[in-house]
């Protein structure tokens, strides 16, 4: 039998829970909603809140004209970095965390790489690709998503490693684990949470870049956010493509979140086991 | 001298790689960090020293020309000081609604992943998208706030959130929190869920309050995680664009003008290539001594 | 119809025997200079030439319809880089600073080739004009964008390929109904009819709006985002007599009684619009007036194009809000009589293009005579007509029942409008008007504002260099279009 105040707490809780879901995701509602209307129905007053009838056939024109494409550009590109600047970012970490490599002047150096405005390198990083042939490329992209991800990851994964104990590495290196073994059978498990809520940002970020993508690409390596800003013209705006698109862009990362987060919520049902 | 025994050969390198450990960890790293890192700056610091326009590509070195011009443009400090106006509200904001919401959903409840999950999304929405949905939403006539607060008030109401002085800023940041306040939620939840579970139940069994709990054991265990989301969280907030682009473009006149927005239309329209290179030069440098005074303070703390 | 030209009339049919030869891949019939241009163009076959195009629905043109005829004609083939508009110039400045040869043919507003072209980042074009015998039928651009559009410093640096221009529309219904005409004459004595001057313009608003808002219908509305405010004030500000500069001291005089007047009166005709119209961008305008809410309105001709119905089936066209007013269009000059040639589109060839005899030929016969003459009648097309052939075309005549009127008043528009300000850093000037207008429509008082935008006008032209952009003013000026006659 559970208490009442138990239980009253956990009524207002849910009651919470279900306010504020309402309230972040009404915008998102919106956008789904515009995605599946009329042009008339986007522009009609008083607003429309269901379409009279689904209009699924605004996705299919984009599947149809080929504009999908930039959604699987934007998924190569942001997997692809994500899991770049993860193992990367992850390892320096470490090394950060635990041995102080290079000291203060080295991570300061790593978070200072972020604080450079985007819109300040867009053009010399243009100048640099433009030389080396990495521009339109995937490569290149995938480069510069990494490096731009690499210090929010060394500094995020830096908080998370400081909080595992030391003795169970300690532990582990008693019992014969070489330091790479430590760091793939005891950090990498025990960070678990933290890799996840890092990753997850990093993939974003990558995936809803716009100014790199926008001066690094021509035609080849067209990503969902500059696909949008092709359907605002100073005469025509497509609104249901761009809530299509919208949509369309966002579902995956969605997925891929909902995915993931099945891991935070492990990591954090299972806590810290302690001896 | 006898050829290498392949198996000390191997020790060797298991040797080598134990003792420069810590080195070949961050090596990696800091190799694509170099690339894509330095020549920008570089870049940026010469160019700052010629007078590179839209015109011409004057490359003579001119001294300290454009920092000079950029002490006496108001125009440039006005950019700064929006900017710091709507981190300062903005990141109390999410990180309190951010840390609320990630103790609500800490513990067990049905349905949690759900939630979790639905909660993450507009973090996860492109700013550009979110920038154009609200606009979207903030239209006089074809946007659904306005048909509620008229819901509320009994009558059709004419609210221009995008162009009366006094509504721009509450617009931007009602958008702005809406779609980060996700991010420091999910951090936190991360970070408050690796708590030590047994410190909290002594406390508990001590019969310590909820609040005393919290201050004592709660916050200084998440201390690190919640340092960092900070210091990311309110360097992005400083180069903030999308939204103000999406909704006003800096507007009223460059009442909601950021140091991004300037940067854009003075670099990326009217190509004043010198200019907002000394501009970003000085805000590196700003931005640079700020975070240096914070980390140390979070040194001490630590 | 009489087709202006002293030609035998067998040229049209012979015309269009060319078009069908042409498009059936044959060879050298007529001496046009898209027959030309295709067959200078051949040599080049198996290339790929870029060109950089405003991205969305103008770019279907290249990418359904010219381009896929260009490769079967001469088996080039046309890489389409679409760039949303706002991106453009700096695009293609990033890739010219950089030298990367990506870009072959561009789109350039034309306010934008001062700098671009002193930039030099455009190919002067009048060596490959004399080659390919393509004078006499730029010769045939209509007045205004032939003389204002095409050259800087008396070298041609693009083509004029898009006949922008504001045009007044209005409701023939409404304004023809006996009673208001009426009740009209009685108050204001003189007859209603589509607003002369901006007073008219303002009493004709003020008075349908009180007579009509019950029913949800309004006097007019316009577009009164700054980027499109902007250039209907630099309409109507010349049309009233204002002038941008004073040309000896190259002092902005924006801020003349002239423009505070201007900007006062645009504040108030609010009033009379619907509410919420400081937001109103091109499409909440055009939904207003197509739904019926708006008695008047001034905009670009696809208005004109879409209100009437044509076109708007195609699934290009689906965002377009369904007209429920064709039929009951009227078109007319604005107010004042001379048109705003607001943006506009020349087609011209990068300078570090590496395929610039390609890409000559191609903008060469995208804009002839004979396939301008289709492509701006594509149903999905945001060309507008651009060449005097144009406005007499039996075909585009047909198009719909008031198509002759429409035509016809493009044509007077295209003989008498006016050119977008265009100096060296345009952007810079307008970008003051721009910030300017959202002052104004923020509640400021006028004069402050306009004072505010001629410092800012005063400070670039120092900054550019007075003598510099005197001569760049005074290069502008001389055109036909800069000022009303």
């Amino acid at each position: 039998m559970i208490p009442r105040r138990r239980l009253g707490v956990l009524v207002a809780r849910y009651v919470a829970a279900v306010a504020l879901v309402l309230a972040f995701l009404f915008p998102v509602y919106w956008l789904f909603m515009t995605s599946l209307k009329t042009a008339d129905e986007i522009f009609s007053f008083p607003p429309t809140w269901w379409p009279a009838s689904l209009q699924f056939g605004n996705f299919m024109v984009l599947f149809k004209d080929g504009d999908a494409g930039a959604v699987w550009n934007s998924f190569v590109l942001a997997t692809s970095s994500t899991v770049l600047a993860m193992i990367l970012g992850t390892m320096c970490a470490y090394a950060l965390a635990r041995f102080r490599t290079g000291g203060e002047h080295l991570s300061n150096w790593i978070l200072s790489q972020r604080m450079i405005p985007p819109i300040a390198v867009v053009f010399p990083i243009f100048l640099l690709y433009a030389w080396l042939g990495l521009v339109d490329t995937f490569t290149g992209l995938i480069l510069l998503y990494t490096a731009f991800n690499l210090p929010y990851v060394i500094w995020m994964m830096n908080g998370y490693v400081r909080d595992i104990p030391l003795e169970l590495e300690e532990s582990a290196l008693v019992d014969g684990c070489t330091r790479w073994q430590v760091l793939w059978k005891v950090v990498f498990p025990m960070a678990r949470s933290g890799l996840v809520a890092t990753a997850i940002f990093t993939f974003v970020f990558a995936w809803n870049d716009f100014i790199f993508a926008l001066v690094l690409s021509r035609t080849e390596v067209t990503t969902y956010t500059v696909q949008v800003t092709h359907y605002f013209g100073g005469q025509s705006n497509f609104w249901t493509k761009i809530a299509a698109m919208s949509v369309l862009g966002t579902l995956p990362v969605f997925v891929a979140v909902t995915f993931m987060q099945r891991w935070l919520v492990r990591g954090i049902s299972m806590g810290a086991v302690k001896g | 001298m006898n050829p290498p025994d392949p198996a000390a050969l191997r020790r060797r390198k298991a040797n080598f790689a134990e003792r420069h450990f810590d080195r070949l960890l961050v090596a990696p790293a800091i190799t694509v960090l170099l690339l894509i890192g330095v020549f920008p700056l570089v870049y940026l610091l010469m160019v700052s020293f010629q007078q590179i326009t839209m015109s011409e590509e004057n490359r003579a070195f001119a001294g300290l020309l454009n920092y000079s011009r950029l002490f006496t443009d108001t125009r440039f400090w006005e950019s700064v000081l929006h900017t710091l106006f709507i981190g300062a509200i903005a990141l109390p904001l999410e990180l309190l609604l951010g840390l609320a919401m990630a103790q609500l959903l800490l513990d067990k409840l049905p349905g949690r992943q759900v939630f979790v999950a639905l909660l993450v999304l507009p973090t996860v929405i492109s700013p550009i998208v979110s920038g154009a949905t609200w606009a979207l939403l903030f239209d006089n006539r074809f946007g659904p706030i306005n048909q509620m607060i008229g819901w509320v008030v009994g009558h059709p109401v004419t609210i221009l959130w995008t162009v009366k002085p006094d509504l721009v800023y509450p617009a931007i940041l009602l958008c702005e929190v809406w779609q980060w306040t996700p991010f420091m939620f999910l951090l936190l939840l991360a970070a408050l869920s690796n708590v030590d579970k047994s410190q909290l139940e002594a406390a508990a069994i001590d019969g310590a309050g909820f609040w005393r709990t919290f201050f004592r054991i709660v916050l200084p265990a998440i201390r690190p995680v919640l340092a960092i989301a900070i210091l990311i969280r309110a360097l992005d907030l400083f180069r903030v664009f999308d939204i103000i682009w999406a909704l006003t473009k800096g507007g009223p006149g460059t009442m909601t003008e950021t140091v991004s927005v300037f940067n854009y239309t003075q670099g990326f329209q009217q190509f004043e290539t010198s200019y907002t290179a000394a501009a970003s030069l000085v805000i590196v440098i700003i931005l640079s001594v700020v975070i240096m005074v914070a980390l140390r303070r979070m040194r001490i703390d630590r | 119809m009489n087709i202006r030209r002293i030609v035998p009339a067998s040229i049209a049919g012979m015309l269009v025997g060319a078009a069908a030869l042409a498009l059936i891949g044959g060879a050298h019939a007529a001496d046009s200079a898209a027959q030309r241009a295709v067959e200078a163009a051949k040599k080049y076959s198996g290339k790929t030439i870029t060109i950089v195009w405003e991205a969305g629905l103008q770019s279907l043109d290249p990418l359904n319809f010219s381009g896929p005829m260009w490769e079967k004609l001469t088996g080039i083939k046309v890489k389409v880089i679409e760039v949303p508009t706002e991106e453009m110039f700096t695009k293609i400045m990033q890739e010219h600073r950089a030298g990367t040869g990506a870009y072959d043919a561009l789109n350039v507003i034309p306010a934008w080739m001062p700098d671009l072209a002193l930039a030099g980042a455009l190919e002067p074009l009048d060596a490959y004009v004399d080659k390919f015998g393509y004078r006499e039928e730029l010769k045939e651009i209509a007045p205004t964008y032939r003389d204002n559009q095409m050259t800087f410093n008396g070298k041609i640096y693009g083509f004029p390929d898009d006949g922008d221009v504001f045009v007044m529309y209005y409701r023939k219904d409404i304004f023809g109904d006996p009673k208001t005409q009426a009740d009209f004459k009685a108050k204001f004595k003189y007859d209603l009819a589509p607003p002369k001057t901006w007073k008219q313009f303002d009493e004709i608003g003020q008075f349908l709006t009180d007579r009509m808002s019950k029913d949800g219908v309004y006097g007019a509305a316009f577009f009164r985002q700054a980027p499109y405010a902007m250039f209907m004030f630099e309409e109507r500000f010349r049309n009233e007599g204002g002038k941008f500069f004073d040309a000896a001291a190259m002092k902005a005089t924006v801020n003349s009684d002239v423009g505070v007047r201007v900007f006062n009166e645009m504040r108030n005709e609010n009033k009379f619009m619907p509410p919420g119209v400081e937001t109103f961008g091109f499409v909440e305008n055009l939904a207003a007036f197509a739904k019926g809410s708006t008695a008047m309105t001034i905009s670009w001709p696809p208005y004109g194009r879409w209100t009437a119905g044509y076109g708007t089936d195609e699934k290009a066209l689906q965002w377009v809000p369904k007209t429920q007013i064709a039929g009951k269009v009227g078109y007319a000059l604005p107010p004042g009589g001379h048109p705003e040639l607001a943006a506009g589109f020349d087609l011209s060839v990068a300078s570090t293009s590496k395929n610039k005899e390609a890409a000559y030929l191609f903008i060469q016969w995208l804009n002839s005579r004979e396939i301008s003459t289709q492509r701006v009648q594509l149903p999905y097309t945001l060309r507008d007509p651009f060449r005097v052939n144009h406005y007499t075309d039996k075909v585009y005549l047909s198009r719909w029942p008031d198509a002759k009127d429409y035509l016809a008043t493009l044509k007077a528009a295209s003989e008498s409008g006016l050119l977008d300000l265009s100096l060296l850093q345009t952007d810079k000037y307008e970008d003051a008007l721009r910030k300017g207008i959202t002052r104004l429509w923020a509640g400021e008082d006028a004069k402050k504002i306009l004072d505010d935008v001629a410092k800012q006008w005063d400070d670039t032209t120092k900054a550019v260099g007075v003598e510099k952009q005197k001569a760049a003013y005074a290069n502008w000026a001389s055109k036909s279009g800069a000022y009303p006659k």
